[in-house]
């Protein structure tokens, strides 16, 4: 099924759906965009290239609460905290984005405990993907078909949307999104040119090239273990790395927390709250040994965890060439180019 | 764990504390569940560990220090953290009397693989503080029903002095003993001590235990495994037969929250068990 929509009138879309449920969608801020929740429907604004923190929130917010607490109270008085369960709709997703929640999934959703809390997330949220705009030029930072994605790209998405001039076109690809695109009343049946606009997008989107980076996963996994020890590589790479972890906020694949008590006049909550690898105290143990005291080993960390250590235990890298990391370093470090670096050596 | 979310404690009770050493700062707690469902569903192996876990402070992962044919209760050995790193839930707990309750997550990690261990002889080499989960397999391994399903058991334990070895009431059962082999020793004695002095790397090479169909099972300060490893090389242990259980910082103890992460492996899920062939294929990122 495919339907459209006038861009102007987007914010009728988002009225239905907030009707349905919690809206997530792009909404302009000052250094850029950002998914927010949407409480007033003409906030939100396709005319954006990417958000600069990924959509991963979505599923694993920056904060999730666990159980709330009283101090001098017992345990079992402490409450758990469930997750809203009402339906979300993610919308205005770009594809290498939407491909990242699947290699989450794998491990948040599938290999040994699944987490609660992603998992009803995932479960409760509709996603709408939307094409990158292909009459604009690509952001430099980009690498995604490095990664085998594409601009246009539907795969993942429950609807899927193609910006056509003025007017934006819905395509139901799964079962769950083609049920809720016959429900919006808002939009109307695209015509013919419309089904054939989309299906030239489809195509015309593995011609809108990114850098590309020739990754075959299994040598790049074996290579950067072997130049693990190449001090002299991990020192030159990182040395003007600040260690800030801006790179591991944005990126849709990071996925390390830590898990705190946060009391304030007796009252508390127990919280997972995104962490990174890239600071200081994160593997210091309690007898004071901390096996990352360098940031050329943190770096070194962050980037064989995604293109080496997930490959060999999840098959998958974790990293979907989405720019972000590249895009916030305050100091142009760029994970496609050390990646490159290496493979060189 | 509450609705099967393995982030929610269970709650526990503190039946007994043992103040294990002369200096105070190491206790062992034996917790009692509150619900019989939860002590139901915590089976566990010698070699796990848990996350205590006390609200307003936070959660340690520590190693189970009583052994599964105990029924009714578990240990943790705790000690206090806190000359280097404040150690928040360690300072607290040993604050705590019997009575209180705090709360429990697991059991949590892989353990020391029993059905490999069955049928060989075992050398358990212990040093200091290290010795929590090493006593828990002793204690498996000799529960009565357990005992014809290991070959012989040698057991080579040290500390710094006499005032710290742990489980001083159990030591002293298991020499008497003809089942088990416990050499006992410190680096210096006192005026009371009649036993070994010695470093544990010298006494497991005089004790000389024999790699044939033998396991070696070490845990013990990086300085005592550094040593004591090319000793039990020498002996003619393979990498494949000398097992340790390594420490990395954790939190979630279920593999999700990344923190443990060396190589491909997650310590807290994969691990913490690990034979030195295995520890090879990893990093040295820990």
């Amino acid at each position: 099924m495919l339907k459209k929509t006038a861009i102007e009138k987007i914010s009728q879309l988002a009225a239905v759906l907030m009707e349905k449920g919690t809206l997530l969608a792009p909404v302009k801020e000052v250094a850029g965009h950002n998914f927010a929740e949407i409480n007033d429907p003409q906030k939100v604004d396709l005319n954006f290239y990417n958000t600069i923190i990924s959509p991963k929130g979505a599923f694993f917010p920056p904060k999730e609460d666990f159980i709330k607490y009283k101090i001098g109270k017992t345990i079992t008085e402490a409450e758990q905290i469930k997750v809203d369960s009402k339906p979300v709709f993610l919308f205005g997703v770009r594809p290498c984005d939407v491909k990242s929640f699947s290699i989450m999934d794998i491990h948040f959703n599938a290999a040994g405990i699944i987490d609660p809390y992603w998992s009803q997330r995932r479960k409760a949220t509709t996603i709408f993907g939307y094409a990158y705009d292909l009459n604009q030029p690509v952001d430099a930072a980009d690498f995604y078909n490095s990664l085998g994605i594409y601009a246009a790209d539907p795969e993942g998405s429950d609807i899927f949307m193609v910006k056509k001039d003025k007017d934006l076109l819905l395509k139901g690809i799964t079962p769950k999104g083609e049920e809720l695109l016959a429900q919006l009343n808002t939009l109307v049946d695209a015509g013919k040119d419309d089904e054939k606009y989309y299906e030239e997008t489809l195509k015309k989107g593995k011609e809108y090239k990114t850098r590309f980076l020739c990754i075959d996963q299994d040598v790049i996994a074996k290579k950067l273990e072997a130049v693990f020890n190449n001090n002299d590589f991990w020192t030159k790479v990182s040395s003007a790395c600040l260690s800030c972890g801006a790179c591991t906020f944005v990126c849709p694949n990071c996925y390390c927390f830590d898990i705190c008590d946060d009391t304030i006049f007796g009252k508390g909550t127990r919280r997972r709250v995104w962490d990174a690898c890239m600071f200081t105290d994160f593997t210091l143990e309690a007898s004071g040994h901390n096996p990352r005291t360098q940031v050329y080993q943190r770096l070194r960390q962050k980037i064989n965890h995604k293109y080496s250590y997930h490959v060999k235990k999840y098959g998958v890298i974790s990293c979907v060439g989405c720019g972000r990391c590249t895009r916030s370093c305050p100091v142009n470090i760029d994970i496609y180019s050390i990646v490159e670096e290496a493979l060189k050596l | 764990m509450s609705d099967n979310n393995p982030y929610i404690p269970m709650p526990v009770q503190i039946a007994k504390i043992t103040n294990e050493v002369d200096t105070n700062d190491i206790k062992t707690f034996r917790f009692t569940f509150l619900n019989k469902e939860d002590e139901e569903k915590f089976k566990y192996t010698p070699g796990q560990f848990g996350e205590l876990s006390i609200y307003g402070k936070g959660e340690s992962p520590i190693g189970i220090a009583s052994s599964p044919t105990e029924l009714g209760y578990v240990e943790f050995t705790v000690q206090r953290a806190g000359t280097i790193v404040p150690g928040l839930v360690t300072a607290a707990l040993h604050d705590l009397d019997e009575g209180a309750q705090i709360g429990l997550r697991g059991p949590l990690g892989n353990s020391w693989p029993i059905e490999f261990l069955e049928n060989k002889n075992i050398v358990v080499v212990g040093g200091g503080f290290a010795f929590t989960t090493l006593r828990s397999l002793i204690n498996y391994m000799l529960y009565k029903d357990n005992r014809k399903r290991f070959g012989e058991i040698t057991v080579v334990y040290g500390a710094r002095n006499p005032g710290l070895l742990l489980y001083k009431d159990e030591l002293a059962e298991w020499e008497k003993r003809d089942d088990i082999k416990t050499i006992i020793t410190v680096d210096k004695g006192n005026e009371t001590w009649k036993g070994r002095e010695g470093f544990v790397p010298a006494v497991c090479k005089d004790t000389a235990p024999s790699p044939k169909d033998a396991v070696a099972v070490i845990c013990g300060p990086p300085i005592m495994i550094k040593f004591t490893l090319p000793v039990f090389f020498e002996l003619g242990f393979s990498k494949e037969n000398i097992l340790t259980s390594l420490e990395m910082r954790m939190k979630c103890g279920i593999g999700k929250c990344g923190r443990c992460n060396v190589g491909s492996q997650y310590v807290c899920k994969d691990g913490p068990v690990f034979s030195l062939a295995e520890l090879d294929q990893l990093p040295r990122d820990f």
